[in-house]
């Protein structure tokens, strides 16, 4: 089986990022033609989209690219297979979105441009590679290779003085992750003599696991925990964050934390679904702490981009306690919390990422970052303040923008399992509507400011992505069910797998 | 059949769905073309005005209905987009139709000072359009998720509202209280409707009425929690002490716009939700009493506030208030019809006194200080004397709407709840009367004052709401008899049963404490027999204590900055201190340290080596000795 899509996807930015290095000479040739690369790819993926087929009697995975005998060694099979499911497939829109958005916010970079560029496009091509591949060593290899461009986006153009620093904590805190998943990798392979993470579901559940599948499960979810990051795994992350160019963070806040909520998914909640299940309470007490704990530190945080890094950890923590409804209640496990995280992953995507990208704009303009040098924007910056407040205004859950979407869900889906927690942790709505707000206020209203009086406002080429986010936000907003009915189909496979699980527990 | 014959119940949705259209044909072009930009918005609420009339017409020969359109599949729930069309949510289309009408055609000219637009002139309309969209959908909404939707985005209108002029600071700091206030009620309101929906598995408000109804409906604490915690809502955006704090300060927005927000949008969104549910809170008669408590005690507390106050606006804005919490008094009571006619009347009233303190203002350069105006009827005579009828209206004057009202108020109150309730209620109503008299005889009675010479009365785009809103607020008040067998006066006809009574003693006792209060005020403010300035100092700590609000503005400050701050700032150094340099960056510089010493052992010297080397080939060869054996 090759159809040949997804192949295109994944490697499309890779060999632009190859062309880029060998024949395009000129920042401004380079700059046309990554951007050109990256709408190329926005299309496909929304090509690769629209074809997944909802229908009822269609495959779990669609869109097979395999080769069976990639390493056709005997004692260690591995697969080129790529294919997408319900849940993979707006991962790979957001990834599309996300990339053109971090090629087009780079359009003022000036530093070493051709190379900046090349790892721009191959972060993409990884992270493309890790929400397609449905072989587990596959998998691994994408999950590995994105950090490598990531760490020289931030090490080189990243913001001085810190930028070394956090590159490496960025690198060191996901390495050790994955040094976890990848005994756990090789455990299952030990025991099953596969990596097909589409057979290797039914296979763990059968039995003859080597190790304890709770000790392999918790190897495996380290990783992807901190990736996530789930508290106290986060350090690295404001870090990162605050360090990153505009593009690497948009990245970084977009889709690479959903890469650890995509695991989580895909691989925790489906091969071990009783594991998953029995941390349930957990994971709902960890993504309170999540929101609680991250909301709360953005209240004195005066950085505009540290206080928006801080405020994915909040949000992120909505993904993590959508997830603590895998263990259902009176042993019923239904969708509504889990498709929450799913939707919350991709409405955190856009909805943070447009917030990186305008953070970024705004210290082009400006050169600071701190909150109370800025304000009195507004008056000189009417579209990237009108852009700012909608983002903030669905960072926020404003119903009719999807950030509302994905949060009603969650809370719909995990109230009847946690309700206690849940009750507390809405409060962090309370505050992520104090800490935007005041966000807004304070960087772009109020009298207008002297040592800022030539800032510009947006130009169409920037205006260009951010109108693409906009356009993301509302869609959903107003009509969730093109992606949340996606997501769905995707999410019934592993609610099944719980259900089996669950039940079993019961008796 | 012609159009007007089918134009029925079924084309509400259109009201809103108007509004909404206006806002988005408006903002693209708000800065190209401002002037078409209000042209569409005020044509939009002028053909959704009109449409009521049809929509009422409708309601009253076909009956009540409803209609929906899926939108979202949630698990096993499709959650829908629908409407419910009754005599509630007619009631409530008209009053906010027209008065966002009558408001947006008064902006025309306020917007415009000596020939010169505001530069927000568009964007302004286009959020009126917004505002407008938002609250009509939220009284047509039939189920609790859609209105919720509704209700948050009539929070977004008043917040980008309030903050219209951005680059005060003041106004972008009141804009952000007013939405995080009522945010945090909002909370309470979103669980409990979680709550609802768990326990009946669906959001449908009739459906949700008719299955707590039931003898096992629902758990009688699930109900009383859930509904309580959706009165938090109500609370948040009615204005309810202790939420009442965003109100005062969201004048900082243009004038008519708190003439929208007081009267019309937002703060009625509150009573009509309770309203809305006051079936479910019958069930939970505990709840109900809390309900008739803060509506008390907010009617009475704000009342103080309003007495004291220098501030046009605010003194307004504490009536304002006031008279919100006379309206859940009215809930509390069970006075559906009761509530909703003095929310008509008190609407009608209180946006004729702001557009009248907006004519003032426009007048005298938007000074607001009372004491620096006097006796601007004779400057302002059009608007002096619409405001008077608004403030007699609302001082519960007979004839006038105001006291029709109040009067069917009381009557519930005094039917149904504990005497205590009657008797405070009536004490409100000498305040109401007082602070109406002093805002009225210091304003625009006494001698006119050197600070006003230059003042003159406003344009007829301004003055002619003004005139409209008068007569209402003069002629309102009498649907509340029964003139035919089919109209059993407005509280009948609004809750299909019950008939027009009345409780002679009743209604000549609160009418001669309002006319007392008004004398009290007229010897105090006009003639001078009872001296304020004196009371003031001999009361010194009393009015001290109430001129800075009882300290809960300040309390409320000091608890976000010493409490919330703080802890924030805690939570941020555990986060540096504690998980980053101990956690993160310890480990590290461990994992350093260790590294440090390991690299000791290389010293480059060959028979260390040689030795180490030995010596593993020895272990090894032991281990597997030993593992052989």
């Amino acid at each position: 089986m090759f159809s040949g899509w997804l192949t295109t996807i994944v490697f499309l930015p890779l060999a632009g990022a190859i062309i880029i290095a060998l024949f395009v000479r000129g920042d401004k040739n380079v700059r046309w033609f990554a951007g050109i690369i990256s709408l190329a790819e926005l299309v496909l993926s929304i090509a690769v989209f629209a074809q997944y087929d909802l229908g009822a009697g269609a495959d779990q995975f669609q869109l097979v690219d395999k080769i069976e005998d990639w390493i056709p060694v005997e004692s260690f099979k591995v697969q080129y297979f790529l294919a997408i499911d319900g849940l993979s497939a707006p991962m790979v829109l957001l990834t599309g979105i996300l990339g053109m958005v971090s090629v087009f916010a780079s359009w003022s970079v000036k530093e070493r441009l051709p190379e900046y560029f090349m790892w721009l496009l191959i972060l993409q091509s990884a992270v493309m590679g890790v929400f397609t591949s449905m072989d587990f060593f596959l998998f691994f290899i994408f999950w590995e290779l994105e950090l490598i461009p990531m760490f020289f986006l931030i090490s080189i153009w990243g913001s001085k003085p810190n930028r070394e620093y956090s590159a490496m904590k960025f690198l060191i805190f996901t390495l050790l992750g994955s040094a976890f998943m990848l005994v756990g990798i090789l455990v299952l392979f030990f025991s099953f003599d596969t990596f097909d993470m589409t057979l290797l579901p039914d296979a763990i559940s059968r039995g003859g696991i080597l190790l304890p599948a709770s000790l392999v499960f918790t190897m495996i979810f380290i990783a992807f925990a901190v990736k996530l990051p789930i508290w106290p795994l986060h350090s690295w992350l404001p870090d990162a964050h605050t360090d990153a160019p505009t593009a690497a963070s948009v990245m970084l806040a977009g889709v690479l934390l959903k890469m650890g909520a995509y695991g989580m998914l895909r691989i925790s909640a489906t091969m071990f679904p009783e594991v998953m299940a029995g941390i349930a309470w957990l994971l709902a007490s960890v993504g309170v702490i999540n929101i609680l704990y991250g909301a709360a530190i953005v209240l004195r945080q005066t950085d505009l981009k540290r206080l928006i890094a801080f405020s994915s950890i909040s949000h992120m923590g909505f993904v993590v306690l959508g997830l603590s409804a895998v263990v259902g209640v009176n042993g019923q496990v239904s969708t509504v919390g889990i498709t929450g995280a799913a939707l919350q992953m991709f409405t955190h995507g856009t909805i943070t990422g447009l917030l990186f990208l305008l953070a970024g704009f705004i210290y082009e303009r400006t050169h600071t970052r701190h909150i109370p040098h800025l304000g009195g924007l507004a008056t000189r910056m009417p579209m990237l303040t009108g852009a700012l407040v909608l983002a903030g205004l669905a960072s926020l859950g404003l119903p009719s923008t999807s950030g509302f979407v994905s949060e009603i869900h969650v809370f719909l889906g995990v109230f009847p399992v946690w309700s206690w927690l849940t009750a507390v942790g809405a409060f962090g709505v309370v505050l992520t509507a104090g800490y935007i707000l005041w966000m807004i206020q304070r960087a772009m209203f109020g009298p207008e400011n002297q040592h800022l009086n030539n800032v510009s406002d947006a130009t169409v080429m920037e205006m260009v992505p951010v109108a693409v986010m906009v356009a993301a936000i509302m869609v959903v907003g107003i009509y969730p069910a093109i992606i949340a009915d996606v997501f769905t189909t995707g999410i019934q496979p592993i609610v099944d797998s719980l259900q089996i699980a669950v039940t079993a527990n019961l008796q | 059949m012609s159009l007007t014959d089918s134009l029925g119940t079924n084309w509400a949705w259109v009201i809103p769905a108007l509004c909404a259209s206006a806002f988005f044909i408006i903002f693209p072009i708000r800065r190209l073309v401002p002037r078409i930009g209000a042209a569409v918005s005020i044509l939009a609420i002028l053909l959704g005005f009109a449409l009521f009339w049809f929509v009422l017409v409708g309601l009253l020969s076909d009956g009540p209905g409803a209609y929906s359109i899926n939108w979202l599949t949630v698990g096993d729930t499709t959650l829908k987009w629908g409407v419910v069309v009754d005599r509630l949510s007619v009631t409530m289309l008209g009053l906010v139709t027209f008065v966002a009408l009558l408001v947006q055609v008064y902006s025309l000219a306020y917007l415009t000072h000596h020939g010169e637009r505001d530069p927000g002139f568009g964007r302004y309309f286009a959020f009126h359009s917004l505002f407008a969209a938002a609250m009509l959908t939220l009284v047509l909404a039939d189920n609790l998720l859609f209105l919720y939707i509704a209700w948050e985005l009539v929070g977004l209108g008043s917040y980008l509202l309030i903050g219209f002029w951005h680059e005060r600071r003041s106004a972008a700091e009141a804009a952000k209280k007013a939405f995080v206030t009522t945010r945090i009620g909002d909370v309470g309101l979103f669980i409990g409707i979680i709550m609802l929906f768990k326990a009946t598995g669906t959001f449908d408000i009739s459906t949700i009425i008719h299955v707590a109804s039931q003898p096992d409906g629902i758990n009688q604490a699930t109900l009383n929690i859930s509904v309580f915690l959706i009165f938090l809502g109500a609370m948040g955006k009615s204005a309810q002490f202790p939420f009442h704090v965003w109100l005062p300060d969201a004048m900082e927005g243009p004038t008519p716009v708190s003439a929208l927000i007081h009267a019309a949008t937002m703060v009625a969104a509150g009573v009509y939700l309770v309203a809305r549910l006051l079936p479910l809170y019958e069930l939970a008669p505990t709840v109900l009493l809390i309900v008739a408590s803060v509506g008390l005690f907010t009617f009475i507390f704000a009342g103080t506030l309003a007495l004291v106050m220098t501030d046009i606006k605010r003194v307004l804005a504490y009536s304002t208030i006031s008279h919100l919490g006379l309206m859940m008094l009215a809930l509390g009571a069970g006075g559906l019809g009761a509530a909703i006619f003095h929310l008509v009347a008190h609407g009608v009233s209180k946006a004729l006194l702001f557009l009248g303190a907006g004519s003032v203002m426009h007048a005298m350069n938007d000074e607001t200080d009372m004491w620096k105006m006097g006796g601007l009827r004779r400057r302002l005579p059009i608007t002096g004397w619409t405001f008077v009828i608004g403030a007699a209206s609302l001082a519960g004057i007979i004839p006038l709407a105001g006291f029709f009202s109040k009067d069917e108020i009381l009557l519930h109150v005094l039917d149904h709840l504990n005497p205590v309730f009657i008797v405070l209620a009536l004490l409100g109503v000498v305040l109401s009367a007082l602070y109406m008299a002093r805002i009225v005889l210091v304003v625009f009675f006494g001698p006119p004052k050197i600070e006003n010479e230059s003042a003159h009365e406003s344009p007829l785009v301004m003055t002619l709401p003004l005139i409209l809103l008068a007569f209402f607020a003069a002629t309102v008040g009498f649907l509340a008899f029964n003139y035919t067998n089919d109209y059993p006066g407005f509280g009948g006809f609004l809750e299909g049963h019950g008939e027009f009574k009345l409780t002679i003693w009743l209604t000549v006792a609160s009418l001669a404490l309002a006319v007392g209060g008004v004398t009290l005020g007229w010897m105090t403010y006009r003639s001078g027999t009872i001296s304020h300035r004196r009371l003031a100092e001999r009361y010194a700590w009393i009015h001290k204590l109430v001129i800075n609000k009882y300290y809960l503005d300040d309390a409320i400050q000091w608890t976000i900055d010493k409490l919330v701050l703080t802890f924030g700032g805690f939570v941020g150094v555990f986060d540096r201190v504690v998980i980053n340099d101990t956690g993160a960056d310890g480990s590290a510089y461990t994992v350093w340290l260790s590294a440090m010493k390991v690299r000791l052992v290389q010293t480059g010297r060959f028979y260390n080596y040689g030795m180490l080397m030995a010596g593993g080939v020895v272990g090894l060869a032991l281990v597997w000795w030993i593992v052989q054996t």
